[in-house]
């Protein structure tokens, strides 16, 4: 059994040795860049269990190891925010429906307006209608071909300064995102554009 | 009954005024500007009864009233038109004198066009023709002061108003 050893060994580490230089001088010899350039990493990809990987992974544990404050002092919030449409957000609001259907429509029920505001507002809204339907009158019976300017100049393409905002001064209509009608008004006239620049 | 206030007032604003609103917005003016003359007519014969013991009576084709009441009237336009770009009227109406590009109306254009607004009486109420079918509604003594009215309330506000009240009353229920 020793005669057989003394033989084994010597020649065990032989071999290891032999096999050790033959790996390393076929590493240097090998370009593996370009073999991995080779591997389809989409197929190998393709045979991975993703979800089952991530299933393994304990996100609570890798969180706590995160410092969230520090990766958000390193967000520059305004250039985030620059690239953020907020008046196209704020367009897709529903303000009736906010106003219909949260509490906000009670605090401004509450807190705006008497008796007189509502009968000012009706007046005004009254006044506005019979103009179109006076208006509406005058231009059939001229038989305009060419649909009368509905703003002065400055209004509608906002080239001028607008006139002094009034203390109840209201925003600017889009024109290209006209109001819903109302159920029981009367159809806007299709030729009279809303002014663009109207009293902001 | 809340009253409606349609989408139309709001995209309606900074247009040019219609005929309706702006009559109305004329008679209150005319209504309130002679309430206040009447009033202080009043007030000069109750003093001067008062100092002098003498009873002060007005008469309507006294030349002195007549003067004072033209003078009166411009005063009360012109300063409106020319301090604010309107009157109270036109505050009540929400309606406002712009220079015709939609521009804030220089106070001498006011002054102008209260001078010049006569005219359009003058000439057998013509001049006011030009609300109807003018294509940017401007009576002629909006021509001569290079002016134009808008409407210039908060229709956005007042709609918000209305639909919170609608909703509100939706709240209550019937009985409560």
């Amino acid at each position: 059994m020793n005669a057989h050893r003394r033989i084994t060994d010597p020649v065990e580490g032989m071999a290891q040795r032999v096999a050790e230089r033959v790996v390393d001088l076929v590493l240097n010899a090998v370009d593996l860049n370009a073999i991995i350039k080779r591997v389809d990493l989409n197929a190998v990809l393709a045979q991975v269990d993703v979800n089952a990987l991530l299933a393994q992974v304990d996100v609570t544990a890798l969180l706590e190891k995160v410092d969230l404050n520090s990766v958000l002092a390193q967000v520059d919030v305004s250039a985030l925010l620059d690239q953020v449409d907020i008046n196209g957000l704020l367009a897709k609001i529903d303000v009736d429906a906010l106003v219909r259907q949260t509490d906000l429509g009670a605090v401004i029920a509450r807190s705006s307006g008497g008796v007189a505001t509502e009968a000012l507002d009706a007046a005004r809204s009254q006044a506005v209608g019979l103009d179109q339907t006076v208006d509406r009158w005058v231009q059939g019976a001229l038989r305009r071909k060419r649909p009368a300017p509905s703003a002065p100049r400055a209004l509608l393409d906002g080239e001028d300064t607008p006139p002094a905002p009034p203390s109840d001064a209201p925003a600017a209509p889009e024109p290209d995102a006209p109001a819903a009608p109302e159920p029981d008004a009367p159809a806007a006239q299709p030729s009279e554009p809303p002014a663009r620049e109207a009293m902001k | 009954m809340t009253p409606r206030i349609p989408d139309k007032s709001v995209t309606a604003q900074g247009n040019y005024a219609g005929s309706v609103s702006r009559f109305l917005a004329y008679a209150i003016d005319l209504f309130a500007s002679s309430a206040v003359y009447t009033l202080v007519l009043a007030a000069i014969s109750y003093v001067v009864q008062i100092v002098s013991g003498k009873q002060v009576s007005w008469n309507r084709q006294d030349i002195v009233v007549v003067v004072t009441y033209v003078a009166w009237e411009f005063f009360y336009f012109g300063y409106s038109w020319a301090v604010s770009g309107r009157t109270f009227g036109m505050a009540v109406l929400g309606v406002r004198v712009v220079r015709a590009d939609g521009a804030v109306a220089e106070p001498w254009r006011g002054v102008v066009r209260s001078l010049v607004f006569p005219l359009s009486f003058l000439l057998l109420g013509l001049g006011f023709l030009g609300i109807l079918v003018q294509r940017e509604r401007r009576a002629l003594h909006d021509l001569i002061a290079g002016t134009a009215v808008i409407y210039a309330w908060d229709a956005r506000a007042a709609r918000l108003r209305f639909l919170a009240r609608e909703a509100e009353t939706a709240r209550i229920p019937p009985g409560g």
